[in-house]
């Protein structure tokens, strides 16, 4: 049910990719987040329109960590800012991070190969219906997306709202 | 601080096809994140002083993906932008597969007689585009019928044109850079495609028609073409 993704960019990194969904103890996560006690990203999923858009945010967090250029603390924290179209790190984290009135959950681990991290601890922390990943279209909130990345109609008429999303989350640094 | 531009090479490319080796850029076709992708490497040209041409690389790189956001958030087809590497240079790009040049389906048009109809559409639909793309004040600065792809639609769906190769574009509103724009494409146009002067007037046309804004860039188009003509009298 979870899926496990290797970055063509940093062969020796995989990206394991988890939801949950009818989650009872949200708070208790974001709590245990903020004290580092999560080695993962705990992502509000109804901001996330695919797969691939976390996909996107994890090679990005590697790649800045391995060139030293991180914007923020850990590797955990750079995805979910780098899922936010603007630089404001504050506004990343209220939208995209897990919020304690949340009812379901994105995890997000990104690991290096040996270390072969076991999802089962983190599962274990969660009280919730764990359910494949590819179903995030039925959590995810289009109208809230794009109001909050501006995705215009004449935008929608060349591409996907992913299309949209993934444009402004690999320019954003130059914008 | 002059080693330290010095670019490293990305070593996932050496897994990738190279598909064109341009005088300052390769691009090579591969996969991101399990998607075919287009991969734009530039690199460094050893002539120029490497901080110059560290900044110059840069600004081609950022302008480049700027210029794909801004057209594509106004309903101009791009390719979508997957990730930027600014310490190798390289963008990762949707790969438009199967799809074909501009110049190559006026070639093979040409060659084959086929139905110039479908040729005159297609200026029109150009004339269109570029008429969007100058209203949102993108000046591309390499207009050439390769920077254009077609890429077939589903089903019978006339084929979409996808708009390239942003490296040399800019933010103006002055007419006389949009002006030299379509200049730069008339000339690569009549110079590649022999015989084309009606289909690009087709074009020039169906710009005017779709651009408010476009009789005093056709204004700087002829005096820039007449520049261009008492320049090349002088020899
Ligand atoms: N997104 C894409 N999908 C499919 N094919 C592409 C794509 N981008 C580029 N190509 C192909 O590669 C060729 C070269 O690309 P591009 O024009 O961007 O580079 P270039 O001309 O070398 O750049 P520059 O002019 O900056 O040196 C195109 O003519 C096209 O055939
Ligand atoms: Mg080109």
């Amino acid at each position: 049910m979870q899926l496990n993704s290797t970055l063509e960019l940093y062969p020796d990194y995989t990206v394991t990719q988890l939801l949950f969904k009818d989650v009872k103890n949200a708070a208790e996560l974001r709590k245990n987040a903020m004290e580092g006690l999560v080695q993962g990203a705990l992502i509000t999923p109804s901001m996330i329109v695919d797969p691939f858009q976390i996909l996107v945010a994890s090679n990005k967090a590697v790649h800045l960590q391995k060139t030293g250029k991180m914007k923020t603390r850990s590797l955990f924290s750079e995805i979910i800012f780098n899922l936010s179209p603007t630089n404001n790190i504050s506004e990343a984290f209220k939208r995209f991070g897990i919020s304690d009135s949340d009812s379901a959950v994105y995890v997000v681990l990104v690991y290096p190969k040996e270390d072969a991290v076991d999802a089962s601890d983190i599962v274990s922390k969660i009280n919730g219906q764990q359910i494949p990943v590819d179903t995030i279209s039925s959590l995810s909130d289009a109208a809230k997306i794009k109001k909050f990345y501006k995705v215009s109609p004449q935008e929608e008429g060349v591409g996907s709202l992913l299309d949209a999303v993934i444009c402004r989350m690999a320019i954003k640094d130059v914008m | 601080m002059a080693l330290e531009v010095e670019n490293a090479k990305l070593p996932y490319l050496s897994k990738c096809r190279l598909i064109k080796q341009g005088a300052e850029a390769r691009v090579y076709r591969g996969t991101f994140l399990g998607k075919p992708t287009i991969i734009k490497e530039r690199f460094s040209k050893r002539y120029r002083h490497p901080v110059l041409d560290e900044k110059l690389t840069h600004r081609r790189t950022t302008q480049e993906v700027r210029s794909i956001l801004r057209c594509r958030k106004a309903g101009i087809s791009t390719p979508v932008v997957y990730f930027v590497d600014y310490t190798s240079h390289c963008i990762f790009l949707e790969d438009l597969e199967g799809s074909i040049t501009v110049r190559d389906h006026i070639a093979s048009s040409q060659e084959s007689g086929r139905d110039p109809v479908c040729l005159n559409t297609l200026a029109e639909q150009i004339g269109k585009i570029l008429a969007k793309m100058h209203d949102e004040d993108v000046v591309h600065g390499d207009l050439t019928t390769s920077n254009m792809l077609l890429r077939q639609g589903s089903g019978d769906a006339k084929p979409e044109l996808v708009l390239i190769d942003f490296g040399l574009s800019f933010y103006s509103a002055l007419p006389e850079d949009k002006g030299v724009d379509l200049y730069v494409l008339e000339k690569a146009f009549l110079s590649t495609h022999p015989n084309t002067e009606e289909l690009f007037q087709r074009l020039l046309k169906s710009y005017t028609q779709s651009s408010k804004k476009a009789a005093a860039v056709i204004k700087k188009l002829d005096e820039v073409r007449l520049r261009g003509r008492k320049r090349s009298m002088v020899g």
